[in-house]
């Protein structure tokens, strides 16, 4: 059964902004990243996929019902996590959450249950008996995950999860994300105009540009490995790229690394030798990936 | 955060256990308004204000128990059931100033709040439609304002049973009073809640929806006793149908079978139906524009 599929959905505003347009996929369950622009259309696809808002045009289905028709069913399987506050300030973390179970069904005794596993889960302790109010951003973003797992869904939307987040928050928000899809069992789409944050989550990946479908593929096939060793030394590069050269190795120098052809395993051990023997101060030896941001290029 | 990654450890499980359908879950969101209402699960300074003025609704009830109570030991209380300005077919016009207030107080906390601060997409992405959502914040307001109003009434068939030679004839001399008063209470706070919500979903600004309802509900019975004390005719006689108050003292008149205690519904004269009439044209005209709201809104 897949995912989600969605056929020629479009999606034009009163106001002439289309955005959607045409949209057609087929999407298998996994941690699926929705990237593209602010703008792209990314927003507005996850909310016709949970029918809070009407296509202009085609069809979708999510967990194999009619978005537009079988909305009350789907909603049941599905979690949602908005881009933007949506957490009222002068209720706690648990009354909230547990009220959120309560209205996806789940009755008193289990609502209360969910909440405290899934605040535990999210990382929330002493803190969900406070008010939302005195909560940090980061703690803001695990409540609205924690009322997007509470009922235990098959398939958690996420817009832009890590907004808003410092360095260290937007870590653990991603590590909470691939979890959930991971550990819990649970298909994650998440939505995010940062390529670097999806690279570290997902396992499959849709761009989309303008509303029209630019690729979706499994992220390997985005971000391959090239055939290029890239070694960077604090000094040194020219001499370094001089013996691997000598050594009949293909090198060129840019700056503080040295870019080697790698057309098999050979040259690892030839870079790491020739390093040792120059006594180089040596920061790191990687296999050089294709970057999402080409896709936009 | 240093103690999380043990405790994640514990592992996630799944929850197999019962999921209610669409109606109870409205009914659930219902109970949940009905208790808003009254500031409960929030904290103790939600409560003041719904809680005073719904005791202050229920002061003069307690007031007028007590007295019965004293003076029939007396032996005089038939004299002073008939004297009593705070009668069951009067007490609509004691408290409905203070019912008035309190969906003044609460209705933009049941209506704006959730649009104010952007929850609204967690409801609807849920199981309830923005219908089955708008009726239940509705029916939980309602049902908070009819226990405003009723209570009391409820104080009064209570103390006049107890105090009463044999609680048996006391309770039939209340007996027929007590669906006049369920009626009563049921229609103003059906209508009340009705006006002060569609100002309140449509105003998400707290301080703008609680002045917008104070004045929807004050204003126009003075400009209609003004109007009718300085001019005669139809238009002073239509005028009636902006005051809220003014249709709910007429319908409370009609259920009764009393004369109204509003000069300006006595100068009327309308036909008692006019005022069932107007009252449901209210009710319903409130909640298709609340349902009308909740559609078009984002979310």
């Amino acid at each position: 059964m897949p995912l989600v599929t969605t056929d020629a959905l479009t999606k034009r505003y009163p106001g002439g902004v289309t955005a959607l347009d045409g949209l057609t996929l087929e999407l298998e369950p996994g941690i699926i990243g929705l990237v593209g622009a602010n703008g792209a259309g990314k927003s507005t696809l996850l909310r016709i996929l949970l029918g809070l808002l009407d296509a202009t045009s085609g069809s979708a289905t999510v967990l194999d019902h009619d978005v537009r028709t079988e909305g009350t069913t789907l909603r049941r399987y599905v979690g949602y996590m908005p881009e933007y506050d949506c957490l009222p300030p002068d209720v706690t973390a648990t009354d909230f959450v547990g009220q959120m179970a309560r209205l996806s069904g789940l009755p008193a005794s289990g609502a209360r249950e969910r909440t405290a596993e899934v605040l535990r889960h999210v990382g929330l302790y002493e803190e969900r008996y406070r008010p939302i109010s005195g909560y940090s951003t980061g703690m803001k973003q695990r409540v609205k995950l924690a009322q997007a797992l509470v009922h235990d869904p098959r398939l958690l939307l996420l817009d832009e999860p890590t907004n808003g987040l410092d360095p260290a928050g937007r870590d653990e928000m991603l590590a909470l994300v691939r979890r959930t899809g991971t550990e819990f069992g649970i298909a994650v789409i998440v939505a995010s105009h940062l390529l670097g944050e999806i690279e570290r989550v997902c396992d499959h990946l849709v761009a989309i540009d303008a509303g029209a479908l630019i690729r979706a593929a499994p992220l390997g096939e985005f971000t391959g490995h090239t055939g290029t060793l890239v070694v960077e030394v604090e000094e040194g590069s020219d001499r370094l790229a001089a013996a691997l050269l000598t050594a009949g190795l293909r090198a060129v120098v840019d700056g503080r690394t040295v870019l080697v052809d790698l057309h098999d395993d050979g040259p690892w051990d030839v870079v790491r030798d020739s390093v040792a023997d120059l006594g180089l101060p040596l920061v790191r030896i990687q296999q050089h990936r294709r970057g999402l941001e080409e896709l936009f290029r | 955060m240093s103690a999380s990654g043990n405790i994640y450890d514990l592992g996630y499980q799944g929850y197999d256990g019962p999921r209610l359908g669409r109606v109870a879950v409205t009914v659930g969101l219902l109970r949940a308004t009905l208790a808003a209402a009254y500031g409960i699960g929030r904290g103790g300074r939600a409560k003041v204000v719904p809680f005073g003025l719904a005791a202050m609704a229920l002061l003069p009830a307690v007031i007028v128990v007590g007295i019965t109570a004293l003076v029939s030991q007396a032996g005089a209380g038939d004299a002073l059931a008939e004297a009593s300005p705070i009668r069951h077919d009067s007490y609509l016009s004691v408290t409905s100033t203070l019912i008035m207030l309190f969906c003044a107080a609460q209705a933009p906390e049941l209506f704006g709040k959730d649009q104010r601060y952007g929850v609204l997409p967690l409801y609807f992405s849920r199981i309830l439609t923005r219908s089955d959502y708008a009726l239940a914040r509705l029916g939980g307001l309602a049902l908070a304002v009819f226990l405003v109003s009723v209570v009391p009434q409820v104080v009064i068939t209570f103390g006049a049973v107890l105090a009463a030679n044999d609680p048996v004839t006391g309770f039939a001399d209340e007996a027929a009073d007590i669906p006049r008063y369920i009626a009563s209470s049921a229609f103003a706070a059906a209508l009340l809640t009705a006006v002060a919500a569609v100002i309140a979903a449509w105003t998400p600004r707290r301080a703008y929806a609680t002045a917008g309802i104070i004045a929807v509900f004050i204003v126009p019975p003075i400009m209609v006793a003004i109007v009718s004390e300085l001019a005669a005719g139809d238009a002073a006689r239509f005028l009636l149908f902006t005051s809220v108050a003014d249709i709910l003292e007429g319908l409370n008149a009609a259920i009764f079978g009393t004369l109204a205690a509003s000069p300006a519904v006595l100068a009327a004269d309308f036909p008692e139906w006019v005022y069932l009439a107007a009252t449901t044209v209210g009710i319903a005209g409130g909640v298709a524009l609340v349902l009308r709201r909740y559609q078009g809104v984002s979310g």
